[in-house]
């Protein structure tokens, strides 16, 4: 027995089945779907069905991933953490994944929160290139992105970036690093990741206002990738063939405390200026005990909260937000200390 | 005669082997064919070069064409409004910020008499209100507050932050280079003088003390 179907040229008819029966008979199924009482319960069922379907999506909350390049510094927890209980706040449920600093691993993540139906990630990438694609991927899979502290290079990949304005933080540690070494003696630099845009917008932030004084002299600038025990042992290698710096420009915090025990090392701590960046909690404590000169302290609490509203606004049918949205950073010296508290915002 | 056709047989398949591999080989070539390029790294680099953010040429047509007429509030308007009960809703409604900041950014302009000439900045006393003293800094132009006092640029536009940021850099050093030389220069207690520039403040630690005007123009009276 075969079976054709046609589908009829009346608007009224929904179907038509002929149904042969030994090749000889049909059996007309039109009338069942003409039927206007048939018609009206199939019409019934089906927005009953689909309003149920809808009332269960609603019903379960929304899950929002929070990536985080890495877990192993404690900046990028308070980071991740405070991401973590604004959306919480906002309604949200969340995972938080750590990407170890390495693409692969973060690539592994998005493919699995893609395939797990999130509905937003708030970002904190590895790589300002290597992680476009992650963002692009999600972008296709109609996931959005919101990056948080690093950039990436990509207009068109994350739907808004939030960012510490590093540059101008640089420029006024910069300016203060001037000041306290007399406008003369030599220095060394600890980069950052190398492809992290941070490090260099850092760097440059700083450079555009040591270079213009010709008796500042960087002896060496090497990357510790923001680690605290690679920058001790980067700089505890440095000091053997330059015994005589004055000062050592930190990317990150945990570089500046991996440096100062280098110093300690080498008994140079107090000939020795340390500057670092983060605001984080031991070198706030390390300034207040006249170890460390200076920081300049942005707030992950800020960043993670801006970017967990942003997603919300986002998802709740806001479309025309800033591409980016950079936090001012403040500069935090053993004069100013007393000012602030650590990683929140200023007293 | 068996081998014979053996012979035959083999040579034919030797044939088709050498077919296949001759239409392999030709597959294999085109493909790699259309899909390698071959360019001059010369002419790559002028391209990029080309289609590359110049921050420079940026900054100097700014500085030619659009500084002169780029709007400033009365430097006395400017202290009246700073120095009133609610200094947050004079910036938030006069100023300039980038993102989330308590810093606003205004460009500011009007005569005064110079005062003093201190090692990093001139003291000038504002015609229009003589009680009213600025510094117009000499030394130290450093940082964003010409960008964005001005709002030259817009950060979103920017793929890398770093192309925004040069900006500052070249508008810093046209003003180190070619604006405060000359000033530097000539001037001495009791010049007259017009002068515009961008001024920074912190609406939550106003240091109404150390403000400092970046000069965009300066001209002697």
């Amino acid at each position: 027995m075969s079976m054709t179907q046609n589908w009829s040229q009346t608007p009224m008819k929904i179907c038509e089945f002929h149904i042969p029966i030994k090749n000889k008979y049909y059996l007309h199924m039109n009338n069942f779907f003409n039927s206007s009482v048939t018609r009206k319960v199939l019409l019934l069922f089906t927005l009953l069905t689909l309003l149920s379907c809808n009332n269960k999506k609603e019903e379960a909350p929304k899950k929002i991933a929070i990536v985080i390049s890495t877990l192993n510094n404690p900046w990028f927890v308070v980071l991740g953490e405070s991401a973590a209980k604004r959306a919480k706040e906002l309604g949200y449920e969340t995972t938080i994944f750590d990407s170890q600093n390495n693409t692969s691993k973060e690539a592994e993540h998005f493919e699995n929160l893609i395939a797990a139906g999130y509905s937003a990630i708030l970002f904190n990438p590895t790589d300002s290139e290597g992680s476009i694609s992650n963002v692009k991927r999600a972008k296709e899979a109609g996931i959005p992105t919101f990056s948080m502290d690093r950039e990436i290079n990509s207009l068109d990949g994350p739907v808004s970036q939030v960012l510490s304005d590093n540059f101008s933080g640089c420029v006024e540690l910069g300016e203060y690093f001037v000041k306290k070494l007399n406008k003369k003696g030599k220095y060394v630099e600890l980069l950052g990741i190398v492809g992290d845009n941070n490090t260099w917008v850092r760097s440059k932030g700083f450079h555009s206002v040591v270079d213009h004084f010709p008796d500042l002299k960087m002896v060496s600038q090497q990357s510790a990738d923001f680690d605290r025990s690679k920058a001790m042992e980067v700089l505890e290698s440095i000091i053997q063939s330059n015994p005589d710096i004055d000062a050592v420009f930190c990317g990150n915090d945990a570089m500046a405390m991996g440096a100062y025990q280098a110093l300690v090392s080498a008994r140079k701590e107090k000939q020795v200026m340390v500057f670092g960046f983060d605001g984080s909690d031991d070198v706030m404590n390390a300034i207040a005990d006249k170890k460390i000169l200076a920081t300049v302290r942005q707030s992950p609490v800020q960043i993670a909260i801006t970017a967990a509203d942003l997603a919300d606004q986002y998802l709740k049918g806001k479309k025309d937000l800033n591409k980016k949205t950079p936090l001012s950073v403040s500069l935090v010296t053993q004069e100013n200390i007393g000012e602030f508290g650590t990683y929140g915002s200023r007293k | 005669m068996e081998n014979l056709v053996h012979t035959v047989q083999e040579n034919k398949i030797d044939m088709t082997k050498i077919i296949k591999y001759i239409l392999l080989a030709v597959i294999i070539c085109f493909s790699i064919y259309n899909s390698v390029y071959i360019e001059s790294l010369t002419e790559r680099k002028k391209e990029q070069k080309s289609t590359a953010f110049n921050a420079k040429d940026f900054a100097e047509n700014f500085m030619i064409s659009e500084v002169k007429k780029s709007p400033a509030i009365q430097a006395s308007n400017f202290f009246t409004g700073i120095f009133s009960k609610d200094l947050k809703k004079y910036c938030v409604l006069r100023g300039k910020s980038l993102g989330i900041s308590d810093d606003y950014n205004f460009v500011i302009q009007g005569n005064a008499t110079v005062i003093a000439v201190e090692d990093e900045n001139v003291l000038v006393t504002l015609d229009a209100n003589k009680n009213q003293t600025i510094r117009i800094a000499t030394d130290f132009i450093f940082g964003n507050t010409i960008r964005d006092a001005t709002g030259i640029a817009n950060i979103g536009d920017f793929q890398n932050t770093m192309d925004f940021n040069n900006i500052s850099i070249e508008l810093n050093n046209i003003v180190r280079e070619r604006v405060v030389p000359p000033f530097k220069e000539k001037v001495k207690e009791g010049d007259h003088l017009y002068f515009k520039g961008a001024i920074k403040i912190n609406i939550k630690h106003p240091d109404f003390e150390s403000l400092k005007v970046t000069p965009l123009i300066i001209n002697f009276k």
